[in-house]
């Protein structure tokens, strides 16, 4: 098989997915999408689905804001649910809740609006929960969450309509190189000739571009998640148990999903660990004392694909013509993925960045040594 | 003809109202038993839905009990003071007032058996008797399985029970396992996967939780199956059953599932369940068989056909009517595509529409587990792969029973049996005896009750399971999918 496109981009999780979608909204409708498996089967559908703005770098913060913009616009277009339900940070700590007010500050320069709330704020948007330890929250009324797998679908779905095509359980091997210009893409199922060649393959970008010769520092964190059966809704914020950076969240469909911190060593395959389960369930039953009584519908594992500053790699190559990579999102893909799609179009068609700061996450800042520099990392 | 012997006489609330049940009764039973046909509701709390398969693994019950939801009432056993709710829609997180926390326990038992039919029981009776310590779990409140149920007399060889009724045939084994100082029983007890390092998480339910986590040397699963689904107009309404839950009803609690009752399907379970039926004093309008032949043997069509009961081929429901309940259902003649034929309709005055459509073995467990998996349509649906002595392509882990591929009681025995003394003999329990017995029920099993033309579907369907033990070490080093 031998195919020619104008645009091929490889893997079809929300990344790929949202830059083909910027760009058939610019009329570029010629794009193949290259998928190893199906769409949305590495972290997209794994994620938790929350959204948030304060982090703690000028990087992340614009291409988060211009996301929480984008957000409700393509909600709308595409059909499927978002909402502006917040992140709770509970803290329980005295240099904790003194960091945060640093933080807090910092947000507050780049107009993201987070604050200190008390135990008793903390009770009235969490019902139920226990905040006997607790000695403050962060609350981010900016940050909220998005249904994972109606936002890819629906939106795949815009894509194909417009003309775009998929090619699932096609894997991608190498980028064919010459005279410095990417020209196709070699798959196990043929050849794909392109003009322009987008890798946003999470970490199968790594082993593509290294077949290709290109190096890019990428780690496969192994990550645990679990999900509890659908009840009524309770509350609506993310929250962070901030001592242990655990999280939980009712998703939109009525399940709790928790997150928490097992020790794994990057690049190794994660297997099912019955701790995990024990870890999570004692984390938040500290907090909500009825969690024991529900039942685990799931546990899975997945990655965080981290790079050494923990941010991005996002835009053109800076030596090999119409190559272009997204990934390394670091556990934070799908929260800024409109964003991503929106900057991967405009460097693709030239235009204008609309977050100019975005041109700091280009792959050669590690072979510069200009790592991104972030005045706390928390998240 | 079956002697129902109650227990003690005990009271709990069903939404505020004072319950008056009996000792060794699941709540749903008792309810069913005076008039409740309603026992939940879909998450959108809009429609209401019935008992179905009244062995813990539909959603069709799933009600609040001392305040935690989402609890299957059709496995939860009544007790004095139990207070249980109806749901409408997705519940509330659990209301607890009083927390007992669930004490974890380490299990290093040689062998771990899930689940406590014909499969379990035989394989946890075998591998005492070769010395080994099992660990026995349940999630159901009593063992037996599906073999409490079953009223006729087996047939086949008197070493696998041919005689015996099959609910006398579980009270022999559950009575024999439970005295058995080899076998450490759970019931409650729901194994929920395996984990690193070969741990399996159990939970085990009831006043004194607890968490097991049972590490074995071998397990088998014998996890049975599920009642099939079909799709047609009104499938959820309440007065839909499977066959196996109107069993359920009237053969192990004696209690009349309806009134009037039509049946869909002529496989043997059709054609027995609309026997035990008219047994029961139901009227029974019709059976609907979409093939254009009945499915079960010929002396039960015979049976049937013997009290007036028109077995209805090439037909298929297409709607169950009713407000709350089903009032009436409508079957319709099919064309060779199987696809209703207009203006054919019948409609029938029913209470009780009960689908005998098929099983389909419980594959979540050996999923989880990552055992290598095989669609086989004869065999109900996806099963694991399997060598000939029933081990899968997870080292240690054996299926036997209906989850190994659907047949019936006598073949969940002998496959529990050749799990059980394959185990023995891996660990070194046995001896050339055990080996011996092991080909003669190789033997029997294959080259004799499979050899039978009724099971020659089944038979078929257990060949494309099985793999070699060259093959199957292959599948296990990825050199070969086996599928």
């Amino acid at each position: 098989m031998v195919m020619k496109t104008r645009i091929a981009i490889i893997g079809a999780g929300i990344i790929g997915v949202m830059i083909a979608r910027f760009l058939v909204e610019k009329g570029v409708n010629d794009i193949v999408l290259i998928e190893k498996n199906y769409p949305g089967s590495g972290g997209s559908f794994r994620c938790a689905t929350g959204i948030r703005a304060s982090f703690t770098s000028p990087e992340h913060v614009e291409m988060m804001k211009r996301s929480i913009e984008l957000w409700p616009i393509l909600s709308e277009k595409h059909g499927f649910t978002y909402r502006r339900d917040g992140y709770i940070w509970l803290l329980s700590e005295e240099e904790h809740v003194e960091m945060f007010k640093k933080i807090v500050e910092f947000h507050h320069r780049y107009a993201v609006p987070t604050k200190i709330i008390t135990p008793e704020e903390i009770k009235e948007m969490v019902p139920t929960i226990n905040t006997e330890n607790l000695l403050a929250g962060v609350y981010d009324p900016l940050a909220g969450k998005a249904d994972c797998f109606r936002a890819l679908l629906n939106t795949l779905e815009y894509v194909k309509n417009k003309g775009a095509k998929v090619l699932t359980r096609t894997k991608a091997e190498k980028i064919i190189i010459k005279d410095s210009r990417a020209q196709a893409v070699e798959t196990n199922k043929g050849v794909i000739e392109a003009e322009k060649i987008i890798v946003a393959a999470g970490y199968g970008s790594k082993k593509i571009l290294k077949n290709s010769g290109v190096d890019i520092p990428l780690e496969n964190l192994p990550k645990h998640a679990l999900i509890t059966e659908a009840y009524k809704p309770l509350f609506k914020p993310l929250l962070i148990d901030w001592s242990t950076a655990s999280y939980i969240i009712q998703v939109l469909h009525g399940g709790f999903l928790i997150g928490a911190n097992m020790k794994e060593k990057p690049d190794t395959i994660p297997v099912n660990r019955i701790e995990y389960l024990y870890l999570a369930v004692k984390i938040w039953s500290k907090y909500f004392k009825w969690l024991p009584y529900t039942r685990i519908l799931r546990y899975w594992t997945g990655y965080y694909v981290m790079t050494p500053d923990h941010h991005p790699v996002i835009g053109p190559h800076s030596r090999i013509e119409n190559l272009y990579i997204a990934t390394g999102f670091s556990g934070h893909g799908f929260m800024m993925a409109p964003s991503v799609g929106e900057i991967m179009s405009q460097y693709i068609l030239g235009e204008k960045l609309s977050v100019p700061i975005a041109k700091n996450l280009k792959l050669e800042r590690f072979e510069k040594g200009k790592y991104v520099k972030e005045i706390a990392i928390f998240g | 003809m079956i002697d129902f012997s109650r227990g003690r006489k005990v009271k709990f609330y069903y939404n505020d109202k004072v319950i008056e049940a009996y000792e060794g009764e699941s709540v749903l039973a008792a309810l069913y038993a005076i008039g409740y046909r309603v026992f939940s509701y879909s998450p959108d709390g809009e429609r209401p839905r019935g008992a179905f398969c009244m062995i813990g693994k539909c959603s069709s019950c799933l009600s609040m009990v001392n305040g935690v939801p989402n609890t299957r009432i059709c496995i939860e056993p009544v007790r004095e003071g139990l207070r249980v709710y109806s749901q409408k829609g997705f519940p509330e997180v659990p209301k607890v007032e009083e927390v007992v926390e669930a004490e974890t326990i380490v299990l290093k038992p040689d062998v771990l058996v899930i689940g406590g039919g014909p499969a379990g029981l035989q394989a946890s009776l075998t591998l005492a008797e070769y010395g080994l310590k099992v660990v026995l779990v349940d999630e159901h409140f009593k063992l037996g399985g599906q073999l409490v149920k079953q009223t006729h007399r087996f047939f086949g060889a008197k070493k696998f029970y041919g005689g015996i009724r099959g609910f006398n045939i579980a009270s022999k084994l559950s009575r024999e396992v439970m005295d058995n100082e080899n076998i450490e029983v759970f019931l409650r007890a729901y194994a929920y996967g395996i984990f690193k390092n070969g741990y399996v998480g159990v939970a085990v339910r009831g006043e004194k939780p607890l968490n097991l986590l049972v590490r074995p040397k071998a397990i088998v699963a014998g996890v049975g199956a599920s009642e099939k689904m079909i799709m047609f107009e009104n499938n959820d309404l309440p007065g839909v059953m499977g066959a196996g839950g109107a069993q359920t009803l009237m053969n192990e609690y004696g209690i009349k599932p309806g009134e009037r009752a039509l049946v869909i399907g002529a496989g043997n379970v059709g054609l027995i369940i609309a026997y035990q039926l008219l047994q029961a004093g139901v009227k029974v309008h019709g059976i609907a068989e979409i093939m254009p032949k009945i499915g079960g043997w010929f002396v039960h069509a015979a049976k049937v056909r013997r009290y007036g009961v028109k077995i209805y081929t090439r037909h298929t429901i297409t709607k169950a009517i009713g407000r709350d309940r089903v009032e009436k259902a409508e079957i319709a003649m099919v064309d060779e595509h199987f696809q209703p034929i207009p203006g054919s309709e019948k409609v029938f005055d029913t209470d009780l529409v009960l689908l005998a459509v098929g099983l389909q073995p419980n594959y979540a467990f050996f999923s989880q587990a990552g055992a290598v998996m095989k669609y086989i349509p004869e065999l109900g649906g996806l099963v694991p792969l399997r060598t000939k002595y029933l081990e899968t392509s997870v080292e240690n882990l054996y299926v036997a029973g209906d989850a190994s591929g659907i047949e019936e009681a006598t073949t969940a025995f002998i496959e529990g049996e050749i799990a059980a003394l394959s185990i023995a003999i891996k660990l070194g329990a046995g001896n050339n005896k055990t080996i011996k017995k092991r080909e003669e029920l190789l033997d029997y099993l294959w080259n004799e009750y499979r050899k039978s033309p009724v099971v020659m579907r089944a038979c078929q369907g257990k060949l494309k399971a099985t793999v070699s033990e060259e093959e199957m070490e292959k599948i296990r080093r990825g050199e070969l999918d086996g599928i």
